[in-house]
């Protein structure tokens, strides 16, 4: 009798265990896939930006500054890796592309253009997609984080070799402005 | 739900005695069997149901653009998309479980509406796949369905030929064969009510889904606020799928609050607007 006893809190410890240690590697998983995703729209958005200069540039002949930082900072989202490194370029090249948007109101030649109005269309998408893995990513990476740090999967982090991830944080200088306020 | 279950079985068990224990069992299955058909087939009955037609990424890849901006917010795989030609705003999602999920919208829906608004919409599609809500209106269609049969069954006992088993019984206490009477004529009504209070509540779960996917009320609140103004309601060939739909297609005036399968839309605008108030 006692052995059946000694067994099944045996079996019941084990599979505690198991749970625990699943739960870790699912979750480090997870955001493993939710990086990739931002990965993927990153190249997309990387791969619509010389279309779209091309056409600004077919009717906005003297704005090569603004072209200039669009290519430059495409380059810098391009060959970044870490997820700093990342973060900062795809901010960068956000605020370029409002740049490139911004020159494109003053003709209205261009804004007309059907070519134009679809790679608008195409672009604002790419970057919601961009916005929104960024947060599915960073969902993910809280869930791990605060599971590697809490018991009791804390315990097994080491065992699993999961280590806290790094949130995905956009420099972004118009999110940093504060209102500014009147009286 | 449970609970109406036993208590018209309990009901039927004192009113007609003990001959009656099998029709329990039979009534559920009935609805059980009839509801599963619906729920496991959901996506394909509810396009034949409501005249939808499928499309693909190249009829309109502004519209999948936005559907798949949501999945990746959620995490959720790319659902089938479809259309119903009808110019009245509306949308729903249907399907057994994520990976046989269905949304549809009407073709007078991806007119009326902007990118943000749709989005909202779209988000609140998706809060229902993400939240199995087919699952749930399935398993209260069940209990109601059964609920319904069974009442009916004994009602009908009643009429025909139950007096033998009462003749036997006469000697039971008069009140309680009155009050078991009375739970099985007004049993099926509580289970109707029952069901559309399990919508709506569905419904405002899946408006707060959605801003977890979007992080932006106010795209879904400027879309009710067009589904408020406008007035026009879709031409649907039946009433047994009010539920799934974004805004109720049954005019507001004619169902009761109770009986309504939706929370009414100014609720809903103002809790998205004090979620709005919030950021």
């Amino acid at each position: 009798m006692e052995i059946i006893i000694v067994l099944g809190v045996i079996a019941l410890v084990v599979l505690f265990f198991v749970a625990q240690y699943n739960r870790l590697i699912r979750l480090n998983i997870s955001v493993d896939e939710a990086w990739a995703q931002i990965e993927v729209q990153l190249k997309r958005r990387a791969d619509l930006i010389p279309n779209l200069v091309e056409t600004v540039k077919g009717y906005a002949k003297h704005e090569q500054s603004t072209f200039d930082a669009v290519v430059t900072a495409r380059a810098k989202a391009t060959t970044a890796s870490t997820v700093a490194d990342t973060a900062a370029a795809d901010g960068m090249l956000t605020q370029a592309l409002r740049g490139l948007l911004a020159v494109a109101e003053a003709y209205p030649d261009l804004k007309a253009s059907a070519n134009f109005i679809s790679l608008q269309e195409e672009l604002a998408t790419t970057e919601n997609k961009v916005a929104f893995s960024r947060q599915f990513y960073n969902d993910n990476v809280r869930e791990l984080n605060t599971a590697v740090k809490t018991v009791p999967t804390n315990f097994f982090a080491g065992f699993a070799k999961v280590t806290e991830r790094e949130f995905y944080e956009v420099e972004d200088p118009q999110d940093r402005k504060a209102p500014s306020v009147k009286f | 739900m449970g609970v109406l279950v036993w208590l018209v079985a309990l009901a039927a068990l004192t009113y007609f005695g003990q001959s009656t224990t099998a029709i329990v069992p039979l009534a559920v299955g009935i609805a059980l069997v009839s509801v599963w058909g619906s729920y496991y087939g959901s996506d394909k009955l509810v396009l034949t149901m409501t005249g939808a037609k499928l499309i693909q990424e190249s009829d309109n890849p502004k519209l999948f653009g936005l559907i798949q901006e949501i999945t990746i917010a959620s995490g959720l795989p790319m659902p089938k998309v479809a259309i119903v030609i009808d110019s009245a705003p509306n949308a729903f999602a249907t399907g057994r479980n994520q990976d046989h999920a269905l949304i549809a919208f009407t073709t007078g829906i991806l007119d009326v509406m902007d990118r943000d608004q749709l989005q909202g919409v779209i988000a609140h599609e998706l809060a229902h796949v993400a939240n199995r809500d087919t699952l749930v209106s399935a398993v209260a269609a069940t209990t109601a369905g059964a609920i319904a049969i069974l009442s009916d069954m004994l009602m009908r006992m009643m009429w025909f030929g139950g007096g033998r088993d009462r003749d036997r019984n006469s000697n039971g206490n008069p009140l309680l064969l009155v009050f078991s009477l009375l739970i099985l004529i007004l049993a099926p009504i509580a289970a109707v009510l029952l069901k559309s209070a399990i919508s709506r509540k569905r419904e405002s779960l899946a408006d707060a889904t959605a801003v977890a996917f979007t992080r932006n009320p106010a795209g879904l609140r400027s879309a009710l606020e067009v589904l408020e103004r406008d007035s026009t309601v879709v031409h649907q060939k039946s009433n047994s799928i009010a539920h799934i739909w974004i805004e109720s297609p049954l005019d507001a005036k004619a169902v009761s609050k109770m009986f309504s399968t939706h929370p009414p839309i100014a609720e809903r605008i103002a809790v998205l607007k004090a979620m709005e108030s919030l950021n």
